[in-house]
């Protein structure tokens, strides 16, 4: 976290609310506490269902990989960043109170080998940007 | 005062019924739109990730789907079903989920006030009909339900892709032997979806400050609603959990 920001600044952020970070030669990704407060109604076991992709999977930015379910709703799951599915957390589809609780760490979702090394750089937005997008959104 | 489109479409097939409701939420440039519509014949609907077995007594309906919405098994006769498609940025949508149920519930509880029922969100409480084991939507409530007569009396859920929401309901005119005591508009009145509808409408209109004109849904929207209904009710989606 920086003071300049309430959320973290060592990853970026896409327009439909998860986050990506460099991990190595791979790149990880989950949701934001947005995506999560959102979906949710106050209370940790309110996410309900969690279907993550399958390793070996390609995916293109963008695209769904996989949905959340909440008590009222059901969302998609879009990838920021073009690659392959090399690991899932399974921890999280049966502890969804995880996210609620640490959705930067400990929520991550899926790990990718991006398709490109500079995925950083295509259509994501720094926390910064994150904040201003979330906040034009209110208006 | 803005403009939605209401579609009503009674007596539809259960695939129809849910292709329609995909082309609603896909077509990004679908305008705002308010579905009113009934089964023919009587349907259950299972929840988008409900395990099958989870619902014991299912093949009981006259017919079987999957929904696109999450929650609980619905039996879907004697209700009148609405949908509600628009953007997420809509102002219906603004803030927190459960806010968005507020809303929603604020304006059919109007509507059921004109018959006398004093429908309000359940808040921590526990219902009468609230039931283990069935799998069946009406028999398991949370704070956001609109419950009368200390029983869930409207099921609803929502789909959220691509910026765009879908908003599922389902109100009680009458019970069925596989709801069993649920809230229904039974005690109050006796209803046809179609006698409802009008009151349901207007009410929507009043609270959500919006208008509706009668529209059919367009030609692509149909076309994609026929391609993809039939999926719905495909063995291997009903059984894919």
């Amino acid at each position: 976290m920086t003071s300049k920001t309430m959320r973290p600044d060592d990853r970026k952020y896409f327009e439909s609310h998860e986050w990506a970070k460099q991990d190595g030669d791979a790149v990880i990704i989950g949701i934001t506490d947005f995506a999560v407060a959102a979906l949710s109604n106050g209370n940790d076991s309110d996410l309900v269902y969690c279907d993550l992709p399958e390793p070996g999977r390609e995916l293109a930015q963008g695209e769904t990989f996989g949905e959340i379910e909440s008590v009222k709703a059901v969302s998609d799951l879009n990838s920021p960043v073009a690659g392959e599915v090399l690991e899932i957390n399974h921890k999280i589809e049966e502890h969804l109170e995880i996210l609620a609780r640490d959705p930067w760490n400990e929520g991550w979702m899926i790990r990718v080998k991006p398709t490109s090394k500079n995925w950083a750089s295509e259509k994501l937005m720094s926390a910064a940007e994150y904040e201003k997008f979330l906040e034009a959104q209110k208006h | 005062m803005e403009l939605w489109r209401r579609i009503s479409t009674y007596g539809a097939s259960p695939e129809f019924n849910m292709g329609l409701d995909q082309a609603l939420l896909e077509t990004p440039e679908a305008p705002p739109t308010l579905r009113l519509y009934t089964w023919e014949p009587d349907t259950l609907s299972l929840g988008y990730f409900q395990r099958f077995t989870d619902v014991p007594r299912a093949t009981e309906a006259g017919a079987i789907v999957r929904r696109i919405t999450g929650g609980g098994a619905i039996h879907h006769v004697r209700e009148l079903t609405f949908s509600l498609s628009c953007s997420l940025e809509h102002r219906l949508y603004a803030g927190p989920i459960g806010e968005s149920y507020a809303r929603i519930h604020r304006a059919i509880a109007a509507a059921l006030a004109e018959f006398g029922v004093r429908a309000e969100l359940r808040g921590e409480r526990a219902l009468g009909s609230d039931v283990e084991g069935t799998g069946m939507c009406f028999h398991h409530s949370t704070d956001l339900d609109l419950v009368w007569d200390d029983k869930k009396g409207v099921g609803s859920a929502q789909r959220r892709k691509a910026g765009r929401v879908l908003h599922h309901g389902s109100i009680k005119l009458g019970t069925s032997p596989l709801e069993g005591d649920i809230a229904t508009l039974e005690r109050y009145a006796t209803l046809e979806p179609e006698d409802f509808a009008p009151v349901l409408l207007a009410a929507f209109e009043r609270e959500l400050g919006i208008r509706t004109r009668p529209a059919a849904p367009e030609l692509d929207e149909r076309e994609y609603a026929r391609q993809v209904g039939p999926g719905y009710r495909a063995e291997r989606f009903v059984h894919r959990r």
